[in-house]
């Protein structure tokens, strides 16, 4: 079972490094926003923020490396919907491997294209804001990996149920802004919070931001690196729990489609 | 998609990120930031004539262009000011959005706006086809165009006041400081008419910068997109 899915994991490995001028563009697109837009909002802070998380930009780059993981994984949903709509799942069918294989090859390989393209912005992030100790960043790539399944199970999720290209980049939008945005990765959580409780932001929101996986990760990372939040071996379960549903239910969605 | 960006950036980042900003750093963040979200919007609207240019390359549109009876002057500036409009009347609804949220409204100024966001507009699509007929690669030029939003979005007093980016860093000042997108941003919200994210004491700067950046681009885009055209060298 796991030759099968090494070769659709190199399949996708291979696709994915066919766009490498796209990837080096998308990587400087990020470094922009953290080394021009974050070193600006470092000195626009309120006093209530900088008690709590000092400086922006570090503040930032994690949130950033998880961003960068987010949008790279999610590209697999891009492939797999352009299959579909173009049958390419045909030939898919014809090679020798199970459904299983295939199904859970491209769900891995999302993940791992996910870790590739934000292994340089981690790094700037370790390299600016200070480095884990190596225990914590076994556990930093554990849960990035488990995020990036469950991401790439999401986006392939979508993929397989929007038969049009355009009702794929619609829900993708909805989605990646509902992700990027309602989470603790551009701003600290208890700044949600406290606009849920003065009753100017849905508490359903703010309970979706609690448990967004972006905000489970990025807080994980600040806690090692800034050593606040405080570390919760919740974010680790609600991360796991993310990604088990969503790569299960990619995989199941994927042979569905597969055998029509 | 656009769409669901632009109204997810109020909703969400620009509720919530005004809560992080300091007050004597800018009064309203709120509205300072859905003021500069209109006129990014705009700016990433007009961008895609330039995608246009290479559909028609493939699709043999561009010698149908060429055959027809009129100057390769006037096709470029055609085009220019085409791309200009449509991209006025997508973001236009988004425009008026945004002038809901943040209320308020000084005709006379906001006219003079409006027009020098028209002119920003017909710039940018002139800057777009301009660099789509140099690139000639829809792959790079959707790499370079991407990167170089990140770029004059960030640099630019859209999403922070001028005075922020100088004291963050003086480069960055600079580039913000005659960086058209900065020129547009701060027009649009000197025609709202709200002193709390006013920040400009004289508009007559930033409309000459926005009259000086779409001359050059027409211009530029009239002699290079001439030159590129001839002999089916735009292939």
């Amino acid at each position: 079972m796991m030759k099968g899915i090494l070769h659709i994991v190199e399949l996708d490995l291979r696709n994915f490094f066919r766009y490498k001028w796209w990837l080096v563009g998308l990587i400087s697109m990020n470094l922009a926003d953290l080394f021009i837009m974050a070193v600006v909002y470092n000195f626009m802070l309120n006093s209530q923020v900088t008690e709590r998380i000092e400086s922006y930009f570090n503040f930032f780059a994690p949130g950033l490396a998880v961003t960068g993981l987010f949008a790279s994984a999610f590209m697999i949903g891009r492939e797999v919907n352009m299959e579909r709509r173009r049958e390419i799942h045909h030939y898919m069918l014809s090679i020798p491997m199970s459904r299983y294989e295939l199904a859970f090859g491209r769900v891995i390989s999302g993940g791992i294209r996910g870790l590739v393209y934000m292994t340089p912005l981690l790094l700037t992030c370790f390299v600016f804001v200070g480095f884990p100790t190596v225990p914590q960043l076994l556990l930093i790539v554990f849960m990035l990996f488990m995020l990036a399944m469950g991401i790439s199970g999401l986006s392939i999720s979508i993929a397989v149920s929007t038969s049009s290209f355009e009702k794929f980049v619609t829900a993708r939008g909805l989605v990646y802004y509902t992700f990027f945005f309602c989470s603790s990765v551009f701003y600290p959580l208890f700044l949600i919070e406290d606009l849920g409780r003065s009753g100017q932001f849905p508490s359903i929101l703010v309970t979706f931001a609690e448990v967004n996986p972006l905000s489970n990760a990025s807080d994980m990372i600040r806690s090692f690196l800034m050593g606040t939040p405080a570390f919760s071996p919740y974010w680790i379960l609600s991360v796991a729990i993310f990604a088990l549903i969503f790569a299960l239910t990619a995989a199941f969605a994927y042979i569905k489609i597969l055998a029509r | 998609m656009r769409a669901i960006w632009f109204v997810s950036q109020i909703a969400f980042f620009g509720l919530i990120a005004s809560r992080m900003i300091n007050v004597t750093a800018v009064a309203d963040y709120f509205r300072y930031y859905v003021g500069g979200l209109s006129v990014m919007t705009l700016y990433s609207a007009a961008i895609f004539i330039g995608f246009d240019i290479y559909e028609e390359a493939e699709h043999g549109v561009f010698e149908y262009l060429l055959s027809l009876p009129v100057s390769r002057q006037q096709l470029v500036l055609g085009r220019s000011i085409g791309g200009g409009i449509r991209s006025f009347i997508y973001v236009g609804p988004l425009i008026a959005i945004s002038l809901y949220v943040m209320g308020g409204l000084n005709p006379i100024a906001f006219l003079i706006s409006l027009f020098a966001l028209f002119l920003f507009s017909f710039g940018v699509s002139g800057m777009s086809i301009t660099i789509a007929v140099m690139i000639k690669s829809s792959d790079r030029f959707d790499i370079f165009m991407g990167v170089l939003d990140a770029l004059i979005v960030r640099l630019s007093t859209a999403m922070y006041p001028l005075a922020v980016v100088q004291a963050a860093n003086p480069a960055y000042g600079g580039i913000a400081a005659f960086n058209p997108v900065s020129f547009a941003a701060d027009l649009f919200r000197w025609g709202t008419g709200i002193p709390t994210i006013i920040t400009l004491d004289n508009p007559l700067w930033p409309v000459l910068g926005i009259v000086a950046f779409f001359g050059f681009f027409t211009l530029f885009g009239v002699v290079i997109y001439g030159k590129r055209i001839e002999g089916g060298s735009w292939r």
